[in-house]
């Protein structure tokens, strides 16, 4: 006999409010219905009601983790309509913010794994090294969220003090090569939940167009940070770790992995921060007129693949600010990862594909 | 910024799309002519082993939504304009799946209808809520 269990929208394993209903025959999944939108806020539509300047702000609330890429996306596009290129300074800068911003949403996504897998002491650790990186967003930004760093032409606010930032660095890379690797490649109990459930074959990734931490976990190795770079990622080397085996276990050691590399990069990005500039013109111009044209911007978020397209008509408000964020694409594939699997282990298979709500719905 | 791939022209030729390719801004670009024929193209896209990213959706001043298609092909972001006819356009959905959600939402928002769908459940919004909540002017329903 089979039974319908409908989980969300209030969220048994996550803060964000989207409902799932399991189609279940005893404890295993059958089928699963997905219903998104509880955070649904029109943001594209307001987006073309405000100059370019308030898009800014209004864009980088799309999400509360992610919320960095999000203007810095939408600055590059109108940087392209507009011909204003960031100083070289800025470009490191942008990567800076971006990557501990990754460090921020991995170590997030980390610590809620490890609660949902019953560990957690390892929970604590993740959010007690996520402080770290939100001590030095702050330092850098003068905010936990929304850091508003991002303007057309480079970055509102400096780098005063690299030093500072390294030394957190240093004790990231201790808490992750020390506590949070060895847990997630090694350790019998998380291997015991996490290893062969909640499948996600490169053949369904790639159809359902994945990106991020969730594909590369299936073996697709593309990221924008590489395969188009932007900012200033080409400078900087770093590999993209990428796993095969398309399960849990294997998102959780991508995430982790990533955030050495994410470490490594903000070595390379604060050790060789240019001297000049971080800004080329004046933000201050209230009515600011945009070319006409369409562009689009690209960038790797913590969650994958980031699109905007501006399309502007001359005037100081965009005619069409399009906004296509990861996990759009990345939550329609809990359902075939859910498929099969124990209903016990639904809220871990759907937290691990890193789903943010916010970016969704939009 | 190279040609996005020789094999990807070649085909194209034989639909007349060869050699109307632009690199502007972040993408290459493709306005659709008379012989585009969407559901062909993305036939091609998939054969290539190409990424389905997202359907742009603008209303034009006829009244008419412009529809840009986007693919990444290695890293590459192709973009084919094309638009819809008295509001319709063929789906994509049975060709590539990850165009669903995409579908649905820009029913939604721009009240395209995709034909030879199964259905077009409501994404954003819930049943019986108004559909074309993005245009400009609010579609009478």
């Amino acid at each position: 006999m089979s039974f319908r269990i409908p989980i969300g929208p209030y969220h048994p394993a996550l803060e964000e409010p989207y409902k799932l209903e399991l189609v279940c025959d005893g404890e295993t999944v059958s089928d699963a219905v997905m219903n998104v939108g509880f955070n649904f806020r029109g943001i594209e539509y307001l987006a073309e009601r405000r100059n370019y300047l308030q898009g800014i702000t209004l864009v980088e609330r799309v999400c509360g983790i992610c919320s960095n890429v999000h203007s810095l996306s939408f600055c590059q596009a109108v940087e392209q309509l507009t011909g204003a290129e960031p100083p070289e300074r800025a470009l490191h800068i942008r990567v800076v913010l971006s990557e501990l911003e990754r460090l921020h949403s991995h170590f997030l996504w980390s610590g809620v794994a490890a609660k949902l897998i019953g560990f957690k002491t390892v929970f604590m650790a993740c959010f007690a090294l996520r402080e770290k990186v939100m001590d030095a967003l702050s330092a850098i930004s003068g905010n936990r969220v929304n850091y508003g760093m991002n303007r057309i032409g480079g970055v509102n606010r400096d780098i005063a003090d690299p030093q500072a930032v390294l030394q957190i660095l240093d004790e990231m890379e201790r808490g992750i090569t020390r506590t949070i690797i060895p847990i997630f490649l090694e350790d019998k109990t998380v291997a015991s939940r996490c290893k062969g459930v909640g499948v996600l074959t490169a053949e369904y990734a790639k159809a359902m167009g994945a990106v991020g931490p969730l594909a590369r976990s299936s073996g697709i190795g593309q990221d924008l940070r590489k395969a188009s770079p932007y900012a200033a990622y080409d400078r900087f080397e770093f590999n993209v770790p990428v796993e095969t085996a398309g399960d849990v276990q294997a998102r959780l050691v991508v995430h982790a992995l990533e955030m050495m590399e994410s470490c490594r990069i903000l070595r390379q990005a604060l050790t060789s921060l240019p001297e000049g500039p971080f800004h080329t013109t004046p933000p201050t111009a209230a009515r600011f007129k945009v070319p006409a044209g369409t562009a689009i911007s690209r960038v790797e978020a913590p969650r994958g693949e980031v699109l905007y397209q501006i399309v502007s008509d001359g005037t100081d408000i965009p005619k069409r600010v399009r906004v296509r964020t990861p996990t759009f694409m990345n939550m329609a594939t809990v359902r075939f990862t859910v498929l099969g699997q124990e209903l016990a282990d639904s809220p871990l298979i759907q937290a691990s594909c890193d789903p943010c709500y916010s970016c969704t719905d939009r | 910024m190279s040609n996005p791939k020789i094999g990807f022209d070649q085909t194209l030729h034989e639909y007349g799309l060869g050699e109307c390719w632009e690199w502007k801004n972040g993408s290459w670009w493709l306005t659709a002519p008379e012989t585009f024929n969407l559901r062909a193209t993305t036939r091609i896209m998939l054969s290539l082993e190409a990424r389905f990213v997202a359907i742009t959706a603008m209303e034009r001043e006829d009244k008419e939504i412009r529809l840009d298609y986007q693919w990444d092909l290695d890293g590459q972001l192709i973009s084919f304009i094309t638009a819809t006819s008295a509001r319709q356009i063929p789906t994509i959905v049975d060709l590539s799946p990850a165009a669903d959600w995409v579908e649905r939402e820009t029913h939604e928002y721009f009240a395209v209808e995709f034909t030879g769908r199964a259905n077009t459940i409501p994404l954003m919004t819930r049943a019986g809520d108004a559909i074309g909540i993005n245009l400009h002017k609010e579609i009478a329903q």
